[in-house]
């Protein structure tokens, strides 16, 4: 038997797109719909989709407001979805053999 | 495994590039230089009796002191930037620092008045702004370039004329005033 536990991985967070979106609005802080869009290459009704997901999870939070009459969303990280995140990446280090952790930086941009 | 921890990794790496892209630096700029141009014109057409050289002084020394207020510890960045989004600020920068003394060099000798260096201006913002689309992501700010260069041009062709002037703060405002506001306005929660 070996220790691993497939529960401790986020299901929330499995998915390419919303991780891409949650570790994007990481480095970004705040951006747009559009801007989330662009940067994971995808739909609008996709982008939607996930981003609904994550703002229903906590992860993020929206805020609607008006640009020269146009509405528009903005996103960001909240602190329950950077602790996911950092979470998810650590589980992943975890499951990698000891010093398999390419590039000597982690997911914050820190060096380790 | 490894994939999915370079696939974050690369992910907020694209944030933080995005982050840089959309500094309010940009917008402060174009506003400062486009007053510093109007400020010269109304001096050159007797509407203002503030001379040029103090004009400038401000347009360029009052962006600057806002550029430089990362360098302050109260507005240190909590974390540390990625390398492309350091090489987007450092491009930035040294665009700055190749413009402001050659403008100074240009002053000083007198050489400003033979209408170059607005097309200078023109030249480097428009490869400031193509090299800053590849490493932003940002696909648009390639047509910005574009209209940089085309901006040059006019710039050049109309350089013994007075309303070189005017077309300089237009182009300030339009293309890089307008892109930084556009920028801001997309992360900004303002």
């Amino acid at each position: 038997m070996t220790d691993f536990d497939h529960t401790a991985i986020d299901e929330l967070l499995h998915s390419r797109v919303r991780l891409a979106i949650i570790a994007f609005l990481a480095g970004a802080q705040t951006a747009d719909f559009s801007a989330v869009r662009e940067a994971i290459k995808t739909t609008d009704g996709n982008a939607s989709v996930h981003l609904r997901k994550l703002e229903d999870a906590g992860y993020i939070a929206a805020r609607k407001r008006f640009v020269a009459r146009k509405p528009q969303t903005l996103y960001a990280l909240t602190e329950n979805g950077r602790r996911a995140l950092l979470d998810y990446v650590a589980h992943l280090e975890h499951l990698l053999p000891p010093g398999d952790v390419s590039g000597g930086q982690s997911t914050d941009g820190r060096q380790r | 495994m490894r994939e999915d921890i370079a696939f974050i990794r690369h992910a907020v790496e694209e944030g933080r590039n995005y982050a840089t892209a959309s500094s309010p630096d940009i917008m402060i700029w174009g506003i400062a230089v486009a007053v510093g141009y109007i400020g010269t014109y109304a001096f050159v057409r007797g509407w203002s009796p503030l001379h040029p050289s103090w004009v400038w002084a401000l347009c360029i020394g009052l962006p600057w002191l806002y550029s430089l207020r990362r360098l302050l510890p109260a507005f240190e960045q909590p974390c540390v930037d990625s390398p492309m989004a350091r090489a987007l600020s450092m491009l930035w920068l040294g665009c700055g620092v190749f413009l402001t003394t050659l403008a100074i060099a240009a002053i000083w000798s007198g050489d400003i008045r033979q209408g170059w260096f607005g097309a200078v201006v023109a030249g480097v913002l428009g490869i400031a702004f193509f090299v800053s689309a590849w490493l932003s992501n940002l696909g648009w700010l390639r047509w910005v370039a574009l209209l940089w260069w085309v901006g040059e041009l006019g710039v050049f062709a109309l350089r013994h004329r007075p309303e070189v002037l005017p077309l300089s703060a237009a182009l300030m405002l339009l293309l890089l005033a307008g892109p930084g506001l556009l920028l801001s306005l997309r992360r900004n929660s303002a």
